[in-house]
């Protein structure tokens, strides 16, 4: 019979751990961040996104946003995000394929 | 998202089926497993407009509910990476080599190999390739990212002995971790992308000859005068995936793949060189060892019988660089890899193994490096039109709005990369004038290697 006793190769990660924020009740009269990362057709999504909201949120406004760093996908940096939180009560992005 | 999150601003993001293991990891990672999402059959990119209209109708709902529904917070799912609490781990069978097997096996379902046999890493295997270091085995070299995941030298040890490697090649696997968790190298977006960005290694320094690298015929292997480079370039990825936890289908969505990923190591043909080594070009002494890593999208053929002056060749060498379907290819006039958290920027580099015998039609101009790189950077030029095929025109007016003008002259020939400074030089190979280039991804990064 042969045994083996073999190292654990795998790494523990540091974990984080963050609050969400809070979801107000519904997006009626919100002001809502449209933020495109400027991968393709990314653009198209969020205006028919925009095109929806408003149909069933009337009085809900808009802002478009796009990263201020990167390049076939762009980023947020710390000053941007800053800048969106202060415009915005929520944001939808096409970030992540 | 997570930076918006983190502001108190609700946020969802549209993910693409195929992308939600990787997105939900992403979440985790960054301490946010609850981010929502809103699915869409597929990613937004080459569809139509009105196929994206009705992904996007499909999902709305999804999208309401994303930013208007309580997100109460709920333990961290561990889908998709397999995280064992015990530290040893034992498997038996009829004798040793079944009980290797077995191992083999239940590594493999756990994920945790590169799909080639493993070596067993016990206890007095690690303790052997710890003797390779004079850091102590607790000893955190770095953090990996994507997962996050600690890289004490004990760890790196167990994956360098599952690779096959022996206690000298220790050292250059770690130098090649350091790299890897260098800000610059922007590694949670080359492990984590669809595309196939491999690890390139090569090997400075007094160290290549002692442990017996190869930087001479068939340097990139397969064979046994390969074997350091191949057992250590092996190592490199077993870490990026046990350690950085960058698993295929988990968290490297990399949609074709690429044989480079299991192992790119060379060492530098110093002897074979006109010029001073690479490490000495970039500010080291000759006696220090050192490690450069740079991503890399793939590979072609640097091959010419012919030329025996100095521009001919160049303007061979040149060709390789025009290949509009590689991403780096003009990249620089829609911005640069950006890692916003850090502050990175960095510019696309290639690489080109440049073989003894062209070297010598270098030399025997009276050629430095620099004098091949302005070449290079004078002749890889492609029409902005060629050029914007495969790039998105906002990006270009976003990055380098100066330059949003060339759409009127669509044939002015504009250089692949941003400057000479982006065409990086080493010399390996045998007597043959065939070398070889590499569309890179981003910039490398050069570490001593602690002996």
């Amino acid at each position: 019979m042969g045994t083996l006793k073999v190292f654990n190769p795998v790494a523990k990660p540091v974990e984080t751990r963050l609050q969400p924020a809070p979801r107000p009740a519904d997006l009626r009269g919100k002001r809502i961040g449209l933020y495109w990362n400027l991968k393709a057709g990314g653009d198209v999504a969020l205006q028919r996104t925009k095109e929806l909201l408003a149909e069933r949120f009337p009085d809900a406004r808009f802002s478009f946003y796009r990263g201020d760093v990167g390049f076939t996908m762009r980023h947020l940096t710390a000053r941007e995000a800053d800048r969106i939180a202060r415009e915005v009560d929520a944001v939808i992005g096409t970030t992540s394929d | 998202m997570i930076l918006l999150e983190r502001r108190g601003i609700p946020t969802v993001s549209y993910t693409a089926a195929g992308f939600v293991q990787d997105a939900r990891r992403s979440a985790v990672t960054f301490g946010l497993p609850e981010l929502p999402i809103a699915v869409v059959p597929t990613p937004f990119t080459n569809q139509p407009p009105e196929r994206i209209r009705a992904m996007v109708e499909g999902a709305i709902g999804q999208v309401v509910a994303g930013l208007t529904r309580p997100l109460p917070m709920a333990e961290p799912p561990r889908e998709g990476v397999v995280l064992l609490e015990e530290e040893w781990l034992t498997f038996t069978g009829e004798d040793q080599l079944a009980a290797a097997r077995e191992m083999n096996e239940r590594f493999l379902s756990y994920g945790w190999g590169d799909g080639l046999p493993l070596v067993p890493p016990t206890e007095q295997a690690i303790e052997g390739m710890l003797r390779g270091t004079r850091r102590g085995p607790d000893d955190v070299v770095a953090v990996l990212e994507p997962g996050f995941g600690l890289a004490t030298v004990k760890k790196i040890a167990a994956n360098a002995v599952m690779a096959g490697c022996r206690p000298e090649h220790l050292p250059v696997v770690l130098a090649a971790v350091q790299c890897l968790a260098e800000p610059k190298i922007y590694l949670r977006n080359k492990a984590m992308s669809t595309g196939p960005h491999a690890p390139l290694l090569w090997v400075n320094g007094p160290i290549r000859r002692r442990i017996g690298l190869n930087s001479g015929v068939c340097a990139l292997g397969p064979g046994a005068c390969s074997f350091a480079n191949t057992v250590i370039g092996r190592a490199v990825r077993l870490c990026m995936m046990n350690i950085g936890h960058t698993y295929p289908g988990v968290s490297d969505m990399d949609t074709i793949g690429s044989p480079l990923k299991y192992s790119a190591c060379v060492a530098e043909n110093e002897e074979a060189s006109p010029w001073p080594p690479y490490h000495v070009e970039h500010g080291f002494d000759r006696e220090t060892s050192t490690l450069t890593l740079l991503f890399v999208y793939g590979i072609c053929e640097l091959h010419d019988f012919q030329s025996t002056e100095p521009e001919r060749l160049t303007e061979v060498f040149a060709t390789a660089a025009l290949n509009v379907a590689q991403v780096p290819t003009g990249l620089w006039l829609i911005g640069r890899r950006a890692d916003p958290r850090y502050g990175t920027e960095e510019k696309e580099h290639h690489c080109l193994f440049i073989c003894p015998e062209h070297a010598e039609v270098f030399r025997r101009a009276g050629w430095e490096k620099g004098h091949i790189r302005r070449a290079l950077h004078r002749r890889a030029r492609l029409p902005f039109r060629l050029l914007m095929l495969n790039k998105e025109p906002q990006a270009l007016a976003t990055a380098h709005p100066e330059l949003t003008w060339l759409w009127e002259s669509p044939e002015t020939l504009v250089p692949v990369l941003e400057d000479a400074e982006c065409y990086d030089i080493v010399v390996v190979g045998g007597a043959a004038g065939r070398g070889a280039f590499f569309w890179g991804a981003g910039e490398p990064v050069t570490k001593a290697i602690e002996e």
